[in-house]
């Protein structure tokens, strides 16, 4: 049982903004509770209060109570949770304190000194309850984002807690590995432990939770009963500002988008017949194939085309390398696929010039001490009138003299998008450019690629996100292995 | 790339610390002088063939075209060269044969070693835990480090920032601030989920690597022992 009765919470480094306000909410034993709401809604926070990096790694202000089976967790410091409480967090990147999957699933055992031989066998069983045989004994560095967070589930599983938090968990992970999480979170539920999940991406979840809280500026302005869920509809969601629910898969999305528009011919295929319905103005792709040091093709296309002034979504299974065939066509990975646009042969090093691709993490290509700056260096021609004019598009102009790197994920996914629009580039890639947005923030950027595509851009996004192919995609391409 | 945890290395974690050591001392430091030149040409072998059993062959084909290289430089060309160009090919010759076996027994180690065998050999060792954590992050981060600087040199590719392209002078800078906040955030990350596991929890940890010595472990103890010994000899007769 967790109760948390009349709960304030300030961040020391954010005093003027009150993350928790009044919260009083009571979770029983063995529910499974899914917290959302829009981003910097308190809910991340609710489950560092639980955890105990709040106070231990996070500092603030805290009134109110809060019990775990009936003791005041004030009273207890971060370790008494080891064992009782686990977590598992956004980036599959920076979970991990080992470079080898084993020593990572021992990791947490051997810090509580557990017995050598408890360890082993408890590993056993978690590695044959998640089926995860084929990631044992691997280097970390070299498995899937998916594959990682998998890993990370199970060093949680290893320790045997009664209580697991999940903050944004599938938010960095393609629709294949947010099933595999649902597989994990219910095989938790089976076994009865409590369960808190904060997302914004409630698709693969929702028929799972027994509870929905939705949190709007630190309050609790909803909290749902299983028998009021099940029958919620998309219209209902989008009232309270929340994601689809609909759980589809990308070969669906194809499909649905196929049937909509019967009479148009249209490429699903990535190998895609080359033809009847070719034209000049179309832009081709031909001989994209790449292969690790370790020999295996992971990029196998021979022939594609993409319309020009539309936008493309390409989606697929994971780990089919979805993120090579951006690299390669982009330019920075090199290779000997070739490109026609507008009848003019371009290999990798002039795509490089015509091609602007937003990265799934836009921390890696802000360069600059302000938000202006990182709009001007883009331009082929710095010109301060217009970059204002780009920042006004993406809804920035209040930020231009801010750090890059001080504003919130959805805002630097924003930045970045206003340098694509300021290269001039023709073409614009975009590496799953919703994942970890809200509701709000996924519109945003849906309705700015609407607005290049009226300008002329072709688009071409990697993404799992139905909802924003919805919104904005014209084409959808399957690509499988 | 593949498979580093995979790969087991016959040695124990804790003659491969004293490999390093010798390592620097004999050969990069060149203590002993020319008595121990023999010992020498073993030691700059040996990081080849450890990397060899390892399956690292491609480190190991690479160190030794850049050794034969330095050799064929300072045997064949430095005699007939003259002035500045012999300054400088001494300088070259000397600082890769000295530094290059160093480097390879570092890769060795650390591309070897898992971060817990490691952390299991310092704790025999009772070194005290102020210094083993920090160390072992440190094989945590250098790939972290690595991977994060592959896609930030990729992001300034595709944005035309480089050597040779537009705002070279800049270009330090424009590498360096996505790189240290990346990091920061990622370390910032790292400690919150390692605290929420118990690291820290307890003085005493249990470990389920085993380490143990065996009989390579003894014969590169025979080895280093007999080049002290001989040095020793040498110095005192």
């Amino acid at each position: 049982m967790i109760q948390f009765e009349k709960v304030n919470f300030t961040y020391t480094a954010n005093p003027e903004e009150m993350s928790l306000r009044n919260i009083s909410l009571a979770i029983k034993d063995g529910e499974c509770v899914l917290l959302t709401g829009p981003s910097g809604c308190g809910k991340s926070t609710l489950l560092r209060l639980l955890n105990g990096l709040i106070p231990e790694f996070y500092d603030g202000d805290m009134t109110g109570k809060i019990f775990i089976d009936g003791t005041d967790i004030s009273e207890k410091g971060i370790y008494d949770f080891v064992g009782k409480i686990g977590t598992v967090f956004q980036n599959p990147r920076s979970q991990f304190f080992n470079v080898d999957t084993t020593s990572e699933l021992a990791f947490g055992c051997e810090n509580m000194a557990i017995p050598e031989a408890e360890i082993l066998s408890r590993m056993e069983g978690t590695v044959s309850a998640f089926r995860i045989e084929k990631l044992m004994d691997r280097n970390i560095f070299e498995l899937s984002g998916g594959e990682k967070q998998k890993i990370a589930c199970a060093s949680i599983h290893v320790l045997g807690p009664d209580i697991i938090l999940l903050d944004e968990p599938s938010a960095n992970l393609d629709y294949e590995a947010a099933e595999n999480l649902r597989q994990i979170i219910q095989c938790w539920k089976e076994e009865g432990k409590t369960i808190l999940i904060a997302e914004h991406r409630i698709n693969y979840v929702w028929d799972l939770a027994d509870r929905v809280v939705i949190f709007e500026a630190g309050r609790v302005v909803h909290d749902f009963e299983k028998k009021e869920i099940s029958s919620f509809t998309d219209e209902q969601c989008r009232g309270y500002k929340l994601r689809s629910l609909k759980r589809i898969s990308p070969q669906e999305i194809a499909f649905e988008k196929r049937n909509r528009a019967e009479n148009r011919k249209k490429n699903i295929n990535a190998e895609g017949r080359e033809g009847n319905d070719f034209r000049k103005e179309d832009i081709r792709l031909e001989g994209f194939t790449y292969a690790y040091k370790s020999g295996e093709n992971v990029l196998n296309i021979r022939k594609m085309q993409i319309k020009r002034a539309k936008a493309t979504a390409i989606v697929g299974a994971n780990g089919a390398g979805k993120t090579t065939f951006l690299e390669c066509l982009c330019g920075i990975r090199k290779n000997k696929g070739k490109m026609w646009l507008d009848g003019k042969e371009y290999d990798s090093k002039a795509r490089l010039k015509v091609i602007f691709m937003v990265m799934q993490d836009p921390n890696h290509q802000l360069f600059t001490e302000s938000v202006l700056d990182e709009v001007l260096i883009s331009m082929p021609e710095e010109n301060e009138e217009r970059a204002k004019q780009i920042l006004s598009q993406v809804d920035l102009s209040d930020f231009a003299d801010r750090h890059p790197m001080s504003l919130s994920g959805g805002q630097k996914q924003r930045v970045a998008l206003a340098c694509a629009i300021a290269s001039e580039c023709p073409i614009l890639l975009l590496d799953e450019p919703t994942s970890g947005l809200d509701l709000t923030h996924m519109l945003e950027v849906a309705e700015i690629l609407n607005q290049l595509k009226k300008q002329g851009r072709t688009i071409i996004t990697v993404t799992h996100d139905s909802e924003f192919i919805e919104k904005c995609c014209d084409e959808v391409i399957v690509y499988g292995k | 790339m593949s498979g580093n945890a995979s790969k087991k290395s016959f040695l124990d974690p804790r003659t491969k610390l004293l490999l390093v050591l010798v390592e620097a001392v004999l050969v990069l430091a060149t203590a002993g002088g020319e008595r121990l030149f023999w010992f020498r040409i073993l030691f700059t072998v040996l990081p080849f063939l450890l990397l060899f059993t390892a399956g690292r062959y491609k480190s190991c084909i690479t160190g030794g075209i850049v050794l034969g290289i330095t050799l064929f430089l300072q045997y064949a060309v430095f005699p007939k060269a003259q002035g500045g160009l012999a300054m400088i090919l001494l300088i070259v010759t000397s600082v890769i044969t000295r530094f290059l076996p160093a480097y390879l027994i570092g890769a060795y180690v650390i591309q070897t070693t898992k971060v817990s065998e490691f952390k299991a050999a310092m704790e025999k060792m009772h070194m005290p835990d102020e210094l083993t954590i920090p160390m072992c992050v440190m094989f945590r981060f250098f790939p972290t480090v690595r991977e994060e600087s592959t896609s930030i040199q990729a992001a300034m590719k595709m944005r035309g920032i480089g050597m040779g392209g537009r705002k070279a002078s800049e270009m330090p800078e424009y590498r360096l601030v996505p790189m240290i906040s990346c990091s920061a955030k990622i370390g910032e990350e790292l400690s919150a989920a390692a605290l929420t596991r118990g690291l820290g929890k307890s003085r005493k940890r249990t470990n389920i690597c085993r380490i143990g010595f065996g009989i390579f472990d003894y014969l590169i103890f025979a080895l280093v022992l007999a080049t002290c010994v001989y040095w020793i000899t040498g110095v005192i007769g």
